[in-house]
């Protein structure tokens, strides 16, 4: 047995059968014993500290006790109704969960490791370590990139592997580096804490964060690396803007403007990103299916073919990527819209930005459309998926930049 | 001729065209132009004022964009119209495809014929000899199968179990679609039913008629209560960014106080249907007390008063000020450019526009307290002066004296006249020292102040700057009762809970939609003559990739399964 295989099967072993349903059922109680601490805990929900709340003492034991129910319940029914252990739900989503648990735990090993409280001031933030993880990142996102693209051309496992590695660290490091940022936000002062979700800058590591994963995932199942080359460029274009918008300023934690406090900030703005981000999949599925094509038109190098996924594998997975997008970004402009009924007194505006992700989601619409009617095949459906994340660009870039509006403390500078 | 199509009746025409309107190709077409056309509205400013278009566009633009009704676009009868054929699209959809969705899920052939059989590519087969039980065959293909609903018929000695997973995955295809149409009736709902419009209310006054724009104009409705407004704070973050906009608002119906409340950004007040939204805030008309300088080196001083968007005009020289605006608090940073920030409050400031005849307009914003230097340092009153009347052109004006110290104002004067009196032979520096000791003299007598050397600077400073004021007086802030009024935005809404129901149906919807992929498996047992063959067979309507693989995954299986043990 190879070391590779042993990785392999001890990895699957992990995310199958019982081990996986009890911890799928175990997340699943500590979401719930969270909820409930929010909804019946002590001190009830605090807008201003819920980090706290959950890394207490107090959600430990809800969180917890939870996780304990969920397990316990998952080994029962599963006994059971062992047919149970064949669903292929908990396997598929508990790595992600394991990610997430992941990233928590880097978090409060990094937390320990800030400066002393009476060392941190607002007025000068450049002792905090959440930049230099930030810093990191780029490294290892950037490198990632540079590997994916040398994968094309010189496709040996190793690099293969090395372009993955980076990138799973890439995510690990931006992960970690969010949740400090959110913990270093509360070190100024509790009134200026708020989840990193806030301006541009913050979002645009989540949305590194949610493409290389969504993308990460379609690797391991389907075998796509090829994709990776795109997928990546795409994600370095966006650290090279994160450092630009970081060089003027707006990587500092700044206090929430009175719009933006509310609950409603936590799960708009992120549920958006997964929008974001996998349509950023999607664009380099599309990208790869344009290359793969020119490349058998010209009859050309089969060495760099035998990487690439085939054409009907492309379109399924530009697909795929927005059948994640799609009804994340509805759900997400929904909320969006609930969100100005309780803050603006409406819940449409025809503001530029609401405007843009209506246009956004008409355009994937269509493109669902177009995917299902006959007529329409996979070359076109590729341009499509590209125009659609230019976009999707236009609809958080360009708009903060040359339009005005009400989302206008998006504003860059 | 022959070849012309036969006449169609009119119902059939119309029949026709409802097809038409319901077909995909139409559906797409209208996302797009719809995508398209709202693109305009975002690039052109919505709603702005008539004479800015014109000076933006010229004439002849202006008439083409605004005949198309492009200020106010989304708005537009062919916008609207644009809904219409989206909801008309969306039923003749719906009305062609339920009943044949609906029928397809209800009907569930347990056989399979061997042409469809033959079509489908996840196929697999064994032939296996015939001492296998067929019962025990079907028992481990239902065993392997988690969550699949089976069928199980037997029709001229073939034996079919039939596995369906998602079976109602055309149920989301419904809900999609009907939730669009939920939504778009709810939208035209709160259009219609409907009203949203601001309202300002200063502080201990009330209001009960809201202005909104209608089209291009502003249109009134009256409320029926009246909201008074308590009080209006703002709290701020230690960094002096604003924390938190709070109103105390007292709803009045009938003549009776029925309820007192707070409001703040994003916790809205409901009363009799309609929201009370915390949407802006302004200055409510504050009084404010000028003094006036004058600058004709008698050192007098007069006062005035007067209110934030009044006029005050002075009857002797004719000169106006017209007060547009008054801040108690100016909180800016204090740092250069690169170093860290340093939030300070400068104090109250109030923005007024010099009139008179002979002056050049000018538009001032002139500070209650003296300017201090981030060392402390009292630099003297100070004024910021536009030119041109736009606050993008305020320029700093330092006095020199600190204004607030009325014997600084006496000291100066004094200064001035004494050093007029010096032997104007003597060296420049040592009169004016000798000058400054003899107005220190007069102002102080003996106890002369701490500070008295800042005051020499600052005394200095005002011999240069001071007669380069061309109004007969400088107008300082110097006593103010400030008032807020609480902007507000007043909105009923009755199309919104239709518009949630609809789109909680969307989001399920395509939940359904996309994840639940109507999958089916069939197991063909066929005794032949001399053993019997197993046909494994597999299709889905989404996610070919994934289910490949599941399919792939079982025929392993089953192969382990099948094999005879031995
Ligand atoms: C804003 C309006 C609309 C939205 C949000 C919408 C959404 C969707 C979505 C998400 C799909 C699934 C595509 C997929 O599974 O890949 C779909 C399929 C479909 N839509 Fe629409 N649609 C809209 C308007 C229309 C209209 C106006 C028509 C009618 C002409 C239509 C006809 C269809 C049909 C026939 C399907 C294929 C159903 C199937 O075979 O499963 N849609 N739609």
């Amino acid at each position: 047995m190879t070391s590779s295989t042993a990785e392999i099967s001890f990895y699957s072993s992990m995310n199958a059968g019982r081990i996986a349903l009890m911890r799928f059922y175990a997340y699943i109680g500590l979401a719930l014993g969270i909820a409930g601490l929010a909804m019946y805990g002590q001190s009830g929900y605090n807008e201003d500290a819920f980090l706290y709340q959950i890394l207490s003492m107090q959600g430990l034991i809800w969180g917890g006790t939870g996780a304990l129910l969920g397990s316990g319940v998952a080994m029962i029914v599963s006994a059971m109704k062992p047919a149970m252990l064949q669903g292929k739900v908990a396997g598929n989503t508990v790595p992600w969960f394991d990610g997430m648990l992941l990233m928590v735990t880097l978090a409060v090993i990094a937390a320990q490791f800030e400066p002393a409280r009476e060392f941190i001031t607002y007025e000068d933030q450049s002792n905090l370590l959440a930049p230099s993880i930030v810093m990191t990142m780029n490294m290892l996102l950037v490198f990632s990139a540079v590997t994916y693209i040398a994968y094309l051309f010189a496709p040996a496992e190793f690099i293969g592997r090395l372009a993955t590695g980076t990138a799973y660290l890439g995510v690990f490091a931006a992960g970690t580096a969010l949740l400090l940022r959110w913990h270093e936000s509360y070190l100024f002062d509790m009134e200026i804490g708020h989840a990193p979700v806030s301006n541009l800058y913050e979002v645009f590591i989540f949305m590194f964060i949610i493409t290389a994963a969504v993308y990460l995932s379609f690797e391991r199942r389907y075998n796509a690396r090829a994709m990776g080359a795109f997928v990546m460029s795409i994600v370095a274009a966006g650290v090279f803007f994160g450092i630009w918008l970081d060089s003027v300023g707006q990587g500092l934690i700044k206090p929430l403007v009175p719009a933006l406090q509310s609950y409603w900030m936590k799960i708009h703005v992120p549920m958006n990103f997964v929008g974001y981000g996998s349509f950023a999949v999607a664009c380099g599925a599309g990208m790869a299916y344009l290359v793969r094509y020119r490349l058998e038109a010209k009859g050309g190098t089969a060495k760099m073919l035998a990487v690439f996924p085939s054409l009907e594998q492309l379109d399924q997975l530009a697909y795929k990527a927005v059948a994640v997008g799609f009804p994340a970004f509805t759900l997400a402009t929904i909320l969006g819209a609930a969100w100005a009924a309780e803050a603006w007194g409406g819940y449409w505006s025809w503001d530029p930005k609401e405007t843009w992700a209506l246009i956004v989601w008409l355009v994937y619409g269509a493109y669902l459309h177009a995917r299902v009617s006959h007529g329409w095949h996979g070359k076109a459906l590729a341009w499509w998926a590209v125009a659609g994340f230019l976009v999707t660009v236009f609809c958080f870039l360009g708009v903060n930049m040359y339009l005005s509006g009400l989302h206008s403390y998006g504003r860059l500078t | 001729m022959a070849n012309m199509p036969p006449m169609q009746s009119f119902p059939e025409l119309l029949k026709k065209l409802w097809q038409r309107l319901g077909s995909m190709s139409l559906a797409i077409i209208l996302l797009m132009v719809l995508a398209i056309a709202s693109v305009i509205g975002t690039v052109l400013l919505q709603n702005q004022n008539q004479t800015d278009y014109l000076q933006q566009f010229g004439p002849l633009w202006y008439w083409v964009f605004r005949s198309l009704g492009l200020f106010d676009m989304y708005h537009t009868w062919w916008f609207i119209t644009l809904l219409g054929f989206l909801m008309v699209s969306l039923s003749s959809c719906l009305w062609r495809n339920v009943p044949k969705f609906t029928k397809e899920m209800r009907a569930r052939k347990g056989t399979i014929s061997a042409r469809a059989l033959a079509r489908m590519k996840l196929q697999e087969q064994w032939p296996l000899t015939s001492d296998i039980s067929i019962d025990s065959l079907q028992e481990t293909f239902r065993s392997r199968l988690y969550g699949w609903e089976f069928k199980q018929t037997e029709e001229n000695g073939v034996h079919y179990v039939r596995a369906d997973k998602g079976r109602f995955q055309k149920v989301g295809y419904i809900s999609v679609h009907s939730a669009m149409l939920i939504i778009l009736i709810g939208g035209w709902m709160s259009v219609e039913f409907g009203f949203r419009g601001n309202m300002a209310v200063p502080e201990g006054a009330k209001g009960h008629t809201i202005e909104f724009l209608k089209g291009t104009d502003t249109a009134t409705l009256d409320m029926p209560f009246e909201v008074r407004c308590n009080s209006f704070v703002i709290d701020f973050f230690p960094t002096g960014a604003p924390k938190e906009f709070r109103s105390n608002l007292t709803i009045i119906d009938d003549g009776k106080e029925v309820l007192t409340t707070d409001i703040i950004v994003n916790e809205p007040l409901l009363y009799k249907d309609v929201y009370i939204y915390q949407a802006s805030f302004g200055d409510g008309g504050s009084d404010i007390t000028f003094k006036l300088y004058n600058m004709d080196g008698t050192a007098e001083t007069r006062t005035a008063k007067t209110s934030v968007y009044k006029s005050w005009t002075d009857e002797k020289t004719d000169i106006t000020l017209k007060v547009t605006d008054f801040k108690p608090y100016n909180v800016e940073n204090m740092a250069n450019p690169g170093e860290p920030v340093n939030f300070k409050d400068l104090g109250p400031s109030v923005i007024y526009e010099i009139r008179g005849p002979g002056l050049k307009p000018a538009k001032i914003k002139a500070y209650m307290n003296p300017f201090f230097d981030i060392k402390g340092k009292n630099m003297g009153s100070w004024l910021q002066v536009s030119l041109t009347g736009d606050a993008a052109d305020f320029q700093s004006v330092g006095l020199g004296l600190d204004l607030t110290n009325p014997q600084e104002w006496k000291l100066f004067h004094a200064f001035m006249s004494h050093l007029s009196t010096t032997d104007v032979t003597q060296e420049k520096t040592k009169r004016m020292r000798s000058a400054f000791k003899m107005a220190m003299q007069d102002v102080f007598g003996d106890e002369r102040p701490e500070n008295f050397q800042e005051m020499a600077v600052r005394t200095m400073e005002a011999m240069q700057t001071l007669p380069q004021i061309p109004w007969p007086y400088i107008p300082m802030l110097d006593d103010y009762t400030h008032v807020y009024y609480t902007g507000l935005q007043l909105a009923k809404d009755p199309g919104m809970n239709v518009v949630w129901v609809g789109s909680g149906i969307l989001v399920i919807g395509l939940c359904i939609m996309f994840y639940m992929p109507h999958r089916k498996l069939w197991l063909v047992i066929r005794p032949e003559n001399d053993g019997i063959t197993v046909v494994f067979a597999g299709l889905t309507n989404r996610n070919h990739m994934a289910f490949k693989q599941t399919f792939n995954d079982l025929f392993t299986q089953f192969d382990q399964d099948f094999k005879p043990k031995i």
